[in-house]
């Protein structure tokens, strides 16, 4: 029995784990242009990239799960994104604005003496983003950034709304066969995505020790 | 002014983060990644170019059963609702309801497809052609019968009150029932009894869950349909120490297509031609529903 539910569960886990793969390796690149956006000189780019944000950290997910997802139909009568696919875009723009302001936070505390003392010895902007920045925000990013990858692997959890069988859907079908347990169960997976989590950050966290 | 001002950039941002969305939705649509991993996946009715206006009553008629069969599935939206969709033991689905909507396909020529949705969702899956019919023991409410096209009913079926084996005693009446704490499934016939009688009560998302809220003693009672808590409480089930009281009404199952389409009356002629030919009858018997099938 154990096994068997066991196996059914990490059916359901595999659709997490991959929704949110996908989600970092889309999300993260896109959160850095958003950054970049939200720090503009250009001010009408800056006030139209924040209201974005405002927008998307300001909705519930599940809310824009909903309208990624029935939207075209409902407003525009057109054909569905595949369930998976529309999990996936909603993922990915929610969590790049979140990334977005880790990053900015990142970026903006490093010293801005660094960048003067960058022009002064005549490197470019770019050399100085690349050289000098960039591994800082690295380090300062750790922390902040696991928590929104631990945070992600809980969310994932929402687009069962869209019939997309990830792990609590499989644990909660099991409900109706008058089976609590498994939905509790689902827990322990959780756990151990998320243990693995934490000792990776720990692990990065300990090799980038050589920037105090 | 300058408030003005502020509102009109609010505006203005809103507009544009709406694009943008629809932009992304567009631009990751082809994903590689979107794979064949989701078994939901298949579901969209992908390159219909088909623009049937989902709302309006005739035009609609034309063409959704063309529709279907241009696509050559049809797809069936349902919950893992035992006796009437379940899954066996090699995960194909069966019960009353699937076995006759694989017939119905059948009889339109056309493959079935059973896709497990969020019930809070039936409708909007049925406008936005995620599914092409909601048959799943689906009572026949206003709110389905305001939102789709309800084939006519084809079986009975109540709502009743489960509580503890040991308190039933005491609540055998409907007057009986007030001062206990209900759980039922949001937006379920059973909701709307309890809003009837007045009773207060906490909207679960599934009639699985409210009998968890009793089994777990975080509520008093729920309510359920009568052939749910035929098939799920009681001796031999998971829920041994549950059992069933008060019916609060009757009611009947139908199913439901979209607005306007002619599938429904496609479903009506063929149901009277099965029940003529005795197979209904032969398929409720197999799984235990026999008495609630109404005659044709």
């Amino acid at each position: 029995m154990l096994l068997s539910v066991s196996l059914t569960l990490l059916e359901g886990l595999v659709v997490t784990l991959e929704l949110f793969a996908l989600t970092l390796l889309f999300a993260l690149p896109l959160g850095l242009i958003i950054s970049f956006g939200s720090m503009s000189r250009c001010t009408p780019l800056r006030a139209v990239v924040k209201t974005i944000v405002w927008v998307i950290r300001g909705t519930p997910l599940m809310l824009q799960i909903l309208v990624v997802f029935y939207g075209p139909g409902l407003m525009f009568d057109l054909p569905l994104l595949p369930r998976f696919t529309a999990a996936v875009v909603t993922f990915v723009i929610n969590y790049a604005c979140y990334f977005s302001e880790i990053f900015r936070g990142g970026i903006q505390g490093v010293p801005v003496g660094q960048q003067e003392a960058g022009l002064v010895l005549g490197m470019t902007k770019r050399q100085i983003f690349f050289k000098v920045t960039l591994l800082q925000v690295v380090k300062r990013i750790v922390p902040p950034m696991g928590n929104e990858f631990i945070t992600l692997v809980k969310d994932t959890a929402l687009v069962r709304t869209i019939s997309v069988y990830e792990i609590i859907w499989m644990g909660e079908s099991y409900i109706k066969k008058g089976m609590i347990w498994p939905l509790f169960y689902t827990a322990v997976f959780y756990l151990v995505v998320n243990g693995i989590l934490t000792l990776l950050f720990g692990w990065f966290e300990k090799k980038l020790d050589y920037f105090k | 002014m300058k408030r003005k001002l502020t509102a009109l950039a609010l505006a203005l941002g809103l507009t544009f983060s709406l694009t943008a969305c629809g932009g992304g939705a567009g631009g990751t649509a082809d994903t590689p990644s979107s794979g064949e991993t989701t078994p939901a996946e298949s579901t969209t009715p992908a390159g219909s170019t088909e623009t049937t206006p989902v709302n309006s009553e005739t035009p609609a008629a034309e063409s959704d059963m063309a529709y279907v069969k241009d696509k050559g599935t049809l797809i069936v939206g349902m919950t893992d609702f035992a006796p009437m969709d379940y899954k066996d033991d090699s995960g194909e689905w069966i019960g009353f309801d699937a076995d006759m909507a694989k017939a119905f396909a059948e009889s339109l020529g056309v493959e079935v497809e059973f896709l497990e949705i969020n019930w809070d969702n039936k409708l909007m899956e049925l406008d936005t052609k995620g599914i092409d019919v909601i048959w799943n023991g689906m009572t026949i409410t206003d709110e389905v019968t305001e939102g789709a096209s309800v084939s006519e009913a084809y079986c009975n079926n109540g709502q009743v009150v489960v509580l503890p084996a040991e308190k039933a005693e005491d609540y055998q009446t409907v007057e009986s029932l007030s001062g206990l704490n209900f759980a039922v499934e949001n937006g379920s016939a059973g909701a709307e009894q309890l809003d009837l009688l007045g009773l207060t009560y906490v909207a679960k998302t599934t009639q699985a869950d409210a009998l968890m809220e009793v089994a777990s003693g975080a509520s008093d009672a729920c309510v359920i349909d009568l052939l749910m808590a035929g098939a799920m409480i009681g001796e031999g089930t998971s829920y041994p120490e549950l059992t069933y009281t008060v019916q609060l009404n009757s009611e009947e199952y139908g199913v439901a297509f979209r607005k306007g389409s002619d599938l429904t009356e496609a479903f009506n002629s063929f149901w009277k031609d099965a029940y003529d030919a005795g197979t209904v009858m032969e398929v409720a018997t197999t799984y235990g529903v026999q008495e609630s099938v109404i005659e044709k």
